[in-house]
């Protein structure tokens, strides 16, 4: 017969040994749980506030309005986040259709020759990112290297004008946003069972069929974190647009930054941009977790 | 049987598009390195070897101030976020904690949004508290966006731990310190150095929330070069590029293990 939870000693013992190891818990951490609320939590409380105060030339001024919101949903400011979100998708998928047969070739290689090609997509991703973006405008400047090398093979007769322009910005982006699409592709790719395509052979399916029916529902769960590595920090980005694009295309990264930096400043219009922007990412992960969720239910079914 | 071979077509397109894809991330580096020997103040055509430009750089206060900033955070940061995370995912490793949610949910928020609204946050932040922005702004905001890192590296490694080298110690009579200085540390030392790692890599490299946190005066390296291209003052930035392009071949290299660690907990 079964004892009376509270009736055994065992059952008492358990229970206070649980409460000891959940205060450990919080204790360990609370640190960074309390850094996390001071320095990431609290910073948005203000800047909600923020965006409901008046503008002064260099500060606010504590009188409520809705005016920074209402300016949000002006053309031009529309404009904007038209121009980032179109700027976020392409690079997405620009990257998802360069970095999927870079990530497929390479899980798919020999076991020794993985990590050496690992390491050659890792070395870019690690290097620092202005770095990079300089080393474009180098290579992509009037009188920069392609220029000349193409005017030196004859194949063009003025120099072309890449630099500061919107083809620029989608090229740059692409470059350093590529590893973050590659390696959770890989990651899911190298986990994957290979048999299931071989028993699809067997059950008749051509290579097409098969990539369509296995490998892409499998890797499903790659493209989407892919996905989210690449599209949302691409839809804040700053410094590539300001260093290879032109003035006459602002993206919200630029415009939120102008806001603060430059005077006069508009730290309200600048809060409720970025709230704005903050709310997009939000709705984002939510489709993007309910669809993770889904799928997860129906592989457990 | 018949093998699946991938197909030759698609795995002739993998590896056209790979080596495109290769040729397309290493062609800018390579310009750069070789046109930090080029003997010319504008980038225009070869114009003969020259080492001048690292000497202008060694030569150069503002740089070397820089550099000295830019290392002075990366240590503390590095430092202090790895401290918040081994903390934290010891915390987080009793399944039965009963914050867990909610401090999950704050450790891996910041990773998915874009940096530049932390960025505005914490000048918002430092605007409002009216503190002075320089050394210690930066340092707060480096060590805000490390932990979210330093506490993934650190818990996925903690997630293969094999408990039963714990239950056996503690068989033999082992003391609760002895059990974690001498078993649980040198087990999760490689996931620690693999967060401090990472969390070093991302405060060097960073722009934008150094950019919005530091105030005038104090630049890091990101900083100063940014400044340097929008002025057009960018003889030696080709020199200082290389260097640290070296560093960074050398930090990939020489770490295998930590790399692994660092990749498989992305």
């Amino acid at each position: 017969m079964k004892n009376k939870p509270s009736l055994n000693p065992n059952y008492a013992l358990q229970v206070a040994s649980e409460r000891r190891k959940n205060l450990t818990s919080w204790v360990l951490t609370a640190p960074a749980l309390l850094w996390l609320i001071f320095f990431f939590l609290v910073p948005y409380l203000i800047v909600i506030i923020y965006s409901f105060l008046t503008a002064d030339i260099y500060d606010v001024k504590f009188e409520f309005t809705l005016e920074a919101y209402r300016q949000s949903w002006t053309p031009a400011y529309l404009h904007t986040f038209y121009l980032s979100f179109r700027l976020a998708l392409l690079t997405t998928f620009l990257s998802l259709l360069l970095g999927f047969p870079v990530a497929y070739y390479i899980a798919r290689a020999k076991d020794k020759v993985k990590n050496t090609l690992l390491i050659f997509i890792i070395i870019p991703f690690w290097t620092n990112l202005i770095i990079r973006i300089f080393s474009w405008r180098i290579f992509l400047a009037y009188n920069g290297v392609l220029n000349n090398l193409l005017l030196d093979l004859g194949l063009i007769n003025n120099p072309l004008e890449i630099m500061r322009t919107d083809l620029a910005v989608i090229l740059v982006m692409v470059y350093v946003y590529l590893p973050y699409m590659i390696l959770p592709l890989y990651s899911v790719l190298e986990k994957m069972d290979w048999t299931l395509l071989n028993a699809a052979m067997d059950l008749g399916a051509n290579e097409v069929k098969s990539f369509f029916h296995i490998t892409l529902p499998l890797v499903k769960e790659g493209i989407f974190a892919g996905g989210l590595l690449v599209f949302i920090p691409a839809l804040g980005s700053y410094l590539i647009p300001q260093l290879v694009g032109n003035q006459k295309s602002l993206y919200l990264g630029q415009v939120i930054t102008y806001k603060v930096k430059n005077i006069p400043r508009n730290w309200p219009m600048a809060s409720a941009l970025s709230l704005t922007l903050l709310f997009i990412v939000a709705l984002f992960l939510i489709v993007i977790y309910a669809f993770y969720n889904r799928n997860k239910a129906r592989r457990h079914q | 049987m018949k093998r699946f071979s991938a197909g030759q077509f698609f795995k002739g397109m993998n590896l056209t598009v790979f080596t495109l894809v290769m040729v397309f991330l290493y062609i800018p580096i390579l310009i750069l390195i070789i046109f930090s020997f080029n003997d010319a103040k504008i980038i225009t055509g070869w114009k003969g070897f020259t080492l001048q430009y690292y000497v202008l750089l060694f030569q150069n206060k503002t740089i070397l101030e820089a550099f000295r900033n830019t290392m002075l955070i990366a240590c503390l940061s590095t430092l202090i976020s790895t401290i918040f995370g081994v903390l934290t995912a010891m915390g987080m490793e009793n399944k039965k904690f009963s914050g867990s949610k909610f401090v999950s949910a704050l450790i891996y928020i910041p990773l998915v949004i874009p940096d530049i609204l932390m960025g505005v946050s914490l000048a918002l932040l430092f605007n409002f508290t009216k503190v002075n922005t320089g050394l210690f702004t930066v340092l707060i905001a480096h060590i805000t966006f490390c932990i979210s890192y330093t506490v993934i590296v650190i818990r996925s490694r903690l997630d293969g731990f094999d408990y039963s080298l714990v239950e056996a110690a503690m068989d033999l009579g082992a003391k609760p310190g002895t059990i974690f200085w001498k078993i649980k540390m040198p087990l999760i030392m490689p996931g620690i150095i693999a967060a401090g790692l990472l969390a070093f890599t991302l405060s060097i490299d960073d722009f934008i929330i150094t950019f919005f946190t530091s105030g005038r005066g104090f630049d890091t390296l990101p900083i100063y070069v940014e400044g340097a291209i929008r002025r057009g003052t960018i003889t030696t930035i080709n020199s200082l590029s290389t260097i640290m392009i070296g560093l960074t071949l050398l930090l990939v290299v020489a770490t295998k293990r930590i790399r692994k660690i660092v990749i498989s907990s992305l």
